[in-house]
């Protein structure tokens, strides 16, 4: 499938061998509509063995968050993954999907414009008219289309959409039923149907969720990475995977570099140093994990396009500051105080990024 | 059969400390035995407790506490909840009236080996044992050790998977850890198993003899020889004495670790109430409903169907890990998932109540306490305290004055007793009362406390006990020490008060004595003063608190003759050590005008020798003089004297000025009223020439700031009347706004210079 040159594979396409690995070491029950069992579902997220396979780890954090999603996912509750931007909820939930369906495309990408019909369902317009309504004239929506088939629906940013399409939801995961009343339809939810949404908690155009859809949901909140080691390690591993699906043409980030950006990151996101002796301003915008992880690829495909295919400080330099500033004025000054105060003073190691960023600056 | 072999066939349970499934499953084996003797593992000292601590009153959770007699007080404490194995073996006893012994060593050998351990040995068997629940922490994930006792042991299906399973830990820990125990490990079982062989010479089978042990040891009382009569004789050994006291869960979840406690004791109550109704669910269920309870009582809606679902996604998650009951952690991260929107933060509180919960256990009275504790409970529901004593803080508002409208004695003064009672308690340092300062000021009458009812309060009473049998006695011990501690006469006045607030008049009066006698040492009028004035207040108002004052008058009489000696010689001071002087003068007089018994000649003797001595400072001498005018002990000719003296014109004028002053520091309408005196000033004024009179004025003004204008205003008719003008228009001259002309020369006089003083 990878020679199909896409951009993004979907997650159940690029670790095929290992879901299919799985599959056939699968040793506990399996719950009716699932591909393997819970613990394997597990072992495919936090990574482990099967059989003779290394199972690579997907996400990397806390366990026992993942442990508390399955579990939901088990007893046919929704789920809901909230956090802050960038800590891998879609991620999850795309990885979520892959290990259980073996599909992680019954999406629904939730925007200010979305609508109540592609929750449910919609008409193909032309032939309505043409033949009234019909099975055929209707457009099932994903979450439709899951409950026909006993899958995982998944809903992405549910906060962005407007609070009656959000709604919208309620009756179907409590009844777990969608009616068409144009064609005297019931259709219920087969065994296995369940929905993962995500939503941000903290950014700008969110709405509110309701109370009674959030009792609805089993609701998981994603920290951002614990600490420095495992924030690199996150990185590390996606960038190794973004490297070789984008064919970047340039040579991994070096360790030092992966730990740079990432103290940068959680320093400015925390407000303090890592040594937490030092307080410092925060920047306007929230510099996740993901996008370090952006962040190192941007750097690989300049270093891979323009220059020797290593990253230089100076490209690591005009890639922080694209970061870091993304208020003009505002987040200058603290860019500007972290590099004066902090980074100047940290040795010989980070001279050469610190003397780079001065320059943009 | 030969000893030995005879050890090997006494029946051991080994257990898990605090462990609701041990507890249930104990009473079982107990039953199936039906042994003749029940041994647990406890210091054997503890035996003679055994009825107290079994008395169908008892609310557990309580513990035996044992406590050296000699400072530093060193204490060892063995706790019991309901759900201890050792305590269902206790009651299983008495139910089936079994005689039953604690065989570990007895507690005077505990302390003494306390601290004589080789450290190093002790640090490396604690690492040990550290590192093995380290690598079952690793092992259970979220929750660490705790979940993987309650997956494994808490949660078994019946008494031989428990046994099986306590046996099997105790063992491989025992081959782990064994080598590096220190020598009390070994001790111990040796003396464990000298006490089985004992129970065994009485002619008891050893099929019928139970040993409820903790796992650990299961193996060690099988096996080994029993300890020497010599070695017996060489245990260390240290005075000791034992009481019972209520305990709490919060206290008992501090203590977390194997053995001594766990974290979550209102959740393994709740185990314990599940497995007598045989429903392994029954706690989760339980569990869960209570958080949601605790959440619709502080406003946070949480319906059924959350609490359902959370206990499904509990189940769910221990299905995960292989296990068909949820445990703690599965429990908590539902209610998490379902009920707190995903945080914990959430639900903390509620997850704190139901984990921790508030529960305090109480004894009956009389039930093996220590003097101090009988006392203080007799003393509580004399008082009508007893609803005081709960977890949650309450407020309690004393009102000291006599009631006239009840019938008796006690009734009449029950918040005073109160009152003596909180404040003893405070004085021993117990946490049990708080005292709030009160809103009105100056309401001798009124206090407020704050009491709250903590173990730490139990333990601190039981401490007690070393200071006296009773709190009175014990209060009035502390007191003692503490002013034999005294440094200096500040501290002995607040140590008086507080003997006073205390009700303790032989207190009152032997921290007296200490004041008098530092008094002796330090000659300053001031600190007698201040020290005459505190014991002052005391006979004034001891009243309120109903002081015997007799023994208090003496010691009054002493410091007063001390302080007329002195005084006189303490008034050759400067100007700066006037003002406390003056100060000191007051207060001393105050406590002379305020008591029959002192000598007021003497006083007045002494004023008038200060008045009237020219080489001490004048301001003092002045105010000598306005305390003998109020006492009316000074004639007007004799002011008129004095006045002429001291406001002469050879007499630099500040001196002057200061006398006038120190007279008009007491009572203004004694000094208006006496026209020559006013007169006087006049002529004074009169003969001054111009420099003079500006000097004589800047300390005139300062005199007479204090005056209020009514008082002006009279001064004013005064003058009027001397000078034979209408009293109105100097009044009006006196209170009138400054012009500018005036404002002038005042500022004028602000730059004077004072250089040539």
């Amino acid at each position: 499938m990878k020679e199909e040159k896409v951009q993004r594979l979907a997650a159940e396409q690029l670790f095929q061998d290992e879901i299919e690995a799985l599959i056939e070491a699968e040793t506990g029950p399996v719950p009716t509509g699932w591909k393997m069992s819970p613990r394997s579902v597990l072992t495919y997220i936090c990574g482990g063995k099967a059989g003779d396979m290394e199972i690579s780890p997907k996400y990397i954090g806390n366990r026992r968050l993942v442990e508390i999603a399955i579990a939901t996912l088990v007893t046919d509750r929704a789920l809901l993954l909230i956090g802050e931007p960038g800590t891998a909820k879609s991620w999850l939930s795309e990885h979520l999907t892959a290990a259980i369906n073996g599909d992680s495309t019954k999406v629904i990408q939730g925007t200010a414009g979305t609508t109540e019909e592609q929750l449910r369902y919609s008409w193909n317009y032309a032939m309505l008219i043409a033949n009234g309504p019909s099975r055929k004239a209707m457009i099932p929506s994903p979450v439709y289309r899951a409950m026909e088939s006993g899958t995982i629906a998944r809903v992405e940013e549910i906060s962005r959409c407007a609070c009656e399409v959000q709604d919208a939801l309620i009756s179907i995961l409590s009844e777990k039923r969608i009616s068409v009343p144009e064609l005297g339809l019931e259709v219920p939810a087969r065994k296995g149907f369940s929905i993962i949404a995500t939503a941000n908690t903290r950014d700008r155009g969110v709405n509110d969720m309701s109370s009674a859809l959030k009792r609805r949901f089993n609701i998981v909140v994603l920290p951002a990475p614990e600490n420095l080691a495992e924030e690199m390690e996150i990185v590390k591993t996606r960038i190794a995977q973004l490297s070789d699906s984008l064919d970047l043409n340039a040579a991994l980030p070096q360790d030092s570099v992966v730990e740079q950006v990432c103290t940068i990151f959680r320093e400015l996101r925390n407000g303090m140093t890592l040594d937490g002796k030092q307080k410092l301003k925060g920047t306007s915008g929230v510099l996740s994990t993901a996008e370090a992880i952006s962040l190192l690829s941007n750097s690989m495909a300049l270093a891979g396009s323009f220059g020797d295919g290593v990253i230089t400080d100076r490209d690591l330099a005009a890639a922080l500051q694209g970061a870091v500033v993304k208020e003009q004025g505002k987040d200058e000054k603290v860019w500007e105080e972290y590099l004066e105060n902090i980074m100047k003073k940290r040795g010989s190691q980070w001279l050469g990024l610190y003397r780079e960023c001065r320059e943009l600056n | 059969m030969d000893k030995k072999d005879e050890a090997k066939h006494v029946q051991i349970f080994g257990i898990r400390h605090h462990s609701p499934a041990g507890a249930y499953y104990v009473r079982d084996f107990l039953d199936r035995l039906d042994p003749q003797i029940v041994l647990i593992e406890g210091p054997s000292d503890f035996t003679e407790l055994i009825p107290s601590l079994t008395d169908s009153r008892v609310v557990p959770p309580v513990a035996v506490m044992a406590y050296t007699e000699r400072l530093p007080v060193r204490t060892i404490i063995y706790p019991f909840a309901v759900y201890s194995p050792e305590y269902q073996a206790l009651l299983w006893a008495r139910d089936h009236g079994r005689p039953v012994r604690f065989i570990d060593l007895p507690s005077s050998v505990f302390l003494a080996l306390e601290g004589k351990n080789e450290k190093n040995q002790e640090e490396e068997c604690r690492e040990a044992r550290s590192f093995i629940y380290h690598q079952l922490d690793l092992l259970s994930g979220q929750g660490g050790n705790e979940t993987f006792w309650e997956y494994t042991m808490e949660h078994c299906r019946n008494e031989e998977a428990y046994k099986k399973g306590a046996a099997v830990f105790g063992r491989c820990l025992r081959e782990l850890t064994l080598s590096l125990e220190g020598p009390e490990t070994i001790l111990r079982e040796a003396y464990m198993r000298t006490q089985i062989g004992k129970a065994l010479e009485e002619g008891i089978l050893p099929e019928k003899t139970a040993v409820i042990c903790g796992a650990f040891h299961g193996e060690g009382l099988s096996h080994g020889d029993e300890m020497g009569e010599e070695d017996m004789e060489k245990l260390p050994w240290m005075e000791s004495r034992k009481t019972l006291m209520p305990y709490s869960y919060y206290r008992l979840s501090e203590r977390s670790g194997y053995g001594a406690g766990n974290r979550a004791p209102a959740y393994y109550e709740l185990i314990w109430e599940g497995m007598n109704r045989r429903d392994f669910f029954w706690a989760g269920r339980k569990y869960l409903a209570k958080i949601a309870g605790f959440q619709r009582s502080h406003g946070n809606p949480v319906s059924t169907a959350q609490v359902i679902d959370a206990f499904r996604l509990a189940v769910s998650l221990a299905q995960m890990k292989g296990y068909e009951i949820p445990a703690l952690c599965d429990l908590r991260d539902g209610s998490r998932t379902c009920m707190g929107e995903g945080k914990l933060s959430d639900i903390a509180l509620a997850v704190a109540d139901g984990e921790m919960g508030t529960a305090i256990g109480s004894l009956p009275k009389g039930v093996s306490q220590t003097s101090v504790q009988s006392d203080f409970y007799s003393q509580l529901s004399q008082l009508k305290l007893e609803k005081y004593r709960s977890a949650v803080g309450a407020e309690l508002a004393l009102d000291l004055r006599e009631r006239l409208n009840v019938k008796s004695r006690e009734a009449a003064f029950l918040d005073l007793n109160r009152s003596f009672f909180l404040h003893r308690l405070a004085i021993l340092g117990n946490v049990f009362p708080r005292q709030q300062p009160v809103k009105q000021e100056n309401a001798t009458w009124a206090e407020r406390w704050i009491l709250q009812w903590t173990p730490e309060a139990e333990m601190q009473l039981a401490e007690t006990v070393l200071k006296g049998d009773t709190i009175a006695q014990a209060a009035a011990f502390c007191l003692k020490e503490q002013a034999d501690r005294a440094g200096n006469i500040g501290e002995l006045s607040g140590l008086i008060k507080a003997a006073c607030f205390c009700g303790l008049s032989e207190s009152v009066v032997s921290v007296t004595r200490a004041l008098q006698a530092m008094a002796t040492d330090t000659v300053s009028v001031r600190d007698i003063a201040s020290a005459a004035g505190s014991l002052s207040v005391v006979i004034q108002y001891g009243d309120i608190r109903r002081l015997d004052r007799q023994p208090f008058i003496p010691l009054l009489q002493q410091m007063f003759l001390r302080g007329c000696l002195n005084f006189p010689q303490e008034c050759a001071c400067d100007d700066q050590g006037a003002a406390s002087m003056a100060q000191a003068m007051d207060r001393f007089h105050q406590t002379v005008v305020s008591h029959d018994f002192l000598d007021r000649d003497r006083w007045i003797g002494v004023l008038k020798e200060i008045s009237g001595r020219d080489d001490l400072n004048t301001r003092l001498s002045g105010l000598a003089s306005a305390i003998l005018l109020e006492m009316g002990a000074m004639d007007q000719e004799e002011l008129g004297r004095q006045v002429e003296r001291r406001l002469s014109k050879g007499i630099p004028a500040q001196l002057g000025a200061g006398w006038f002053q120190g007279l008009s520091m007491k009572n203004h309408y004694a000094l208006i009223a006496r026209l020559s005196l006013w007169e006087k000033l006049s002529q004074y004024l009169d003969s001054l020439d111009e420099e003079e009179f500006k000097r004589a004025l800047v300390f005139l003004r300062r005199a007479f700031a204090d005056f209020t204008s009514e008082e002006k205003n009279r001064i004013g008719e005064n003058l009027g009347e001397i000078w034979q003008v209408n009293p109105v228009q100097v009044s009006l001259k006196v209170n009138q706004q400054l012009g500018k002309t005036e404002e002038e020369l005042i500022k004028g006089l602000e730059e004077f210079d004072f250089d040539d003083f």
